[in-house]
């Protein structure tokens, strides 16, 4: 702009610095070499570094980066090395060794800045979550313990009515065996419950067991299918599964693929009308095998879409039409496969039907960083 | 017909497996906690162990770590918990269970079945693996 006198600069950069030394979270920049540029007061607290001690330091240097195991990240993996690559905002959940050598939890966004088209550098913003931490695992261990707690007396109930319908106490009239039947079917709704909750204690706390084993997926689907078989003849709802890869075997956790597919299934099942069509198809793309799952139901409102995902979601026309729900099955699908190195997508057509998608690595994978969407 | 030992210290499930293995023609023992099975096991060597993981005195985890099973090859050991997905399970295996169920998940007449599966797994395959 002409016209523009040095003072109007000096009074620019003023105004940059103290927006920039005022943001309450970490903040570091870096140059396109990932030498720091600057770091603001919240970010010398945080790391114990003064000022004058990193500026112009190499930031893989200065700053040492672990997961939250503890084991050091990489300069290849380090979520500022793939921001500036990948020119995407980067935000994951890491370890930083302050300089007095102890490791503290951070969540941090790593964006590239870019001038006329070209990375010249990232800002890091970071903020200290031990507390979180603390919170989060108090909270995990307790629904690990209240759900063990809760499973117990259950295990009895399950156990013993099994055995009354079973015969072990001798013979019961048609209508002990109904009612019986009827305690059975609540106990295992009481348990599905009590198992998403757990999933979704161990999903956030990332603590998820994942005993890896040589699958067949057509086993795994077929085995849910048939699992799903009273339902589909109730409501006279054809299942045809299409393998186009059968033979291969994969190596996943088949617990957690079950848990997967029967969320994706059970779903299928209840918002397809009677008589409707599902249809399964297992192929491969790449180094992953895709589960698709196509039904010709309710579909998903368009304004509903970008919440299919979310935690207690459930869609208009599904708590119109369905009563019974908690919104947590596809949040815990999505949970369980992002674990196994998967994702789940969908296209749905509201009154037409839906179509999930799940892709699982063939082979196991490394953990991911989460890109955010610009 | 195998010699079982069920190590589950809910006393109304203790006493069901056992009438439920009883009416299979199993042979069956019975332990409270992990101490008690492994003073059992000092006299006696049962074809399966069905193990409960958290008991008190001694858990089953405590129990594989005393009771090694790479000495005893010839012993299944059935983890039968309610801690699905958890990493004590995994602690199970690589203490070497031979497989994992989930008691609320497990009606009787698949206890039955379960436990004649796993008495099938070859135990030296299994670590070899």
């Amino acid at each position: 702009m002409a016209g523009k006198t040095s003072q109007d600069y000096a009074s620019q950069k003023a105004l940059t610095d103290t927006l920039f030394n005022s943001i309450g979270d970490g903040a570091i920049t870096t140059d396109g070499y990932g030498h720091i540029t600057r770091i603001n007061p919240t970010a010398q607290k945080i790391l114990g570094y003064s000022e004058n001690e990193v500026l112009g330091q190499w930031l893989p240097r200065i700053l040492e980066t672990y997961d939250k195991d503890g084991i050091a990240i990489s300069l290849i993996e380090r979520p500022s090395t793939k921001a500036f690559v990948s020119g995407n905002i980067i935000s994951d959940r890491v370890q930083y060794k302050t300089k007095d050598g102890i490791l503290i939890p951070v969540a941090m966004t790593i964006s590239p800045i870019i001038i006329k088209g070209e990375p010249v550098g990232c800002i890091e913003i970071f903020r200290d979550i031990t507390e979180e931490y603390e919170i989060d695992k108090m909270k995990s261990d307790f629904i690990s313990l209240a759900s063990h707690q809760l499973r117990t007396p259950l295990s009895s109930i399950k156990t013993y009515t099994h055995m009354l319908v079973d015969g072990y106490m001798g013979t019961l009239s048609k209508d002990q065996t109904k009612s019986l039947k009827t305690i059975i079917s609540a106990t295992n709704r009481m348990n599905e419950t009590i198992s998403t909750l757990l999933n979704i204690s161990r999903i956030e706390s990332q603590s998820i067991a994942i005993i890896k084993k040589s699958i067949s997926l057509n086993q795994i689907i077929e085995g849910i299918v048939k699992e799903h078989t009273l339902f589909t003849t109730e409501k006279n709802i054809k299942v045809d599964i299409t393998d186009k890869i059968p033979g291969l075997k994969i190596i996943s956790d088949p617990n957690l693929l079950k848990e997967i597919f029967q969320n994706l299934m059970s779903n299928a099942i209840k918002y397809t009308p009677a008589n409707g069509q599902i249809n399964v198809l297992i192929r491969m793309q790449g180094n992953k095998a895709i589960v698709s799952i196509k039904d010709n139901g309710l579909g998903i409102p368009l304004d509903s879409q970008d919440n299919i995902f979310s935690k207690f979601f459930r869609a208009k026309n599904v708590i119109r039409e369905e009563t019974s729900g908690t919104g947590l099955g596809l949040y815990v699908a999505k949970g369980l496969l992002n674990q196994l190195g998967g994702d789940i997508w969908f296209k749905s057509t509201e009154g037409k039907g839906s179509t999930f998608y799940a892709s699982i690595p063939i082979l196991p994978q490394k953990k991911k960083m989460n890109a955010v969407k610009k | 017909m195998a010699n079982i030992l069920v190590v589950e210290d809910d006393k109304d499930l203790n006493a069901a497996y056992k009438i439920i293995l009883k009416s299979e023609k199993h042979h069956v023992k019975t332990a409270f906690n992990g101490q008690d099975a492994l003073e059992l096991l000092q006299k006696y060597t049962p074809d399966l162990i069905l193990l409960d993981l958290l008991m008190p005195i001694m858990g089953g985890l405590e129990l594989l770590e005393n009771y090694s099973i790479k000495d005893h090859l010839n012993v299944k050991v059935l983890i039968f918990t309610n801690m699905e997905n958890s990493p004590e399970v995994t602690k199970a295996y690589n203490l070497g269970a031979t497989r994992c169920i989930i008691k609320s998940w497990t009606a009787p007449q698949n206890l039955s079945k379960v436990i004649n599966d796993t008495l099938k797994i070859n135990n030296a395959q299994l670590s070899l693996n």
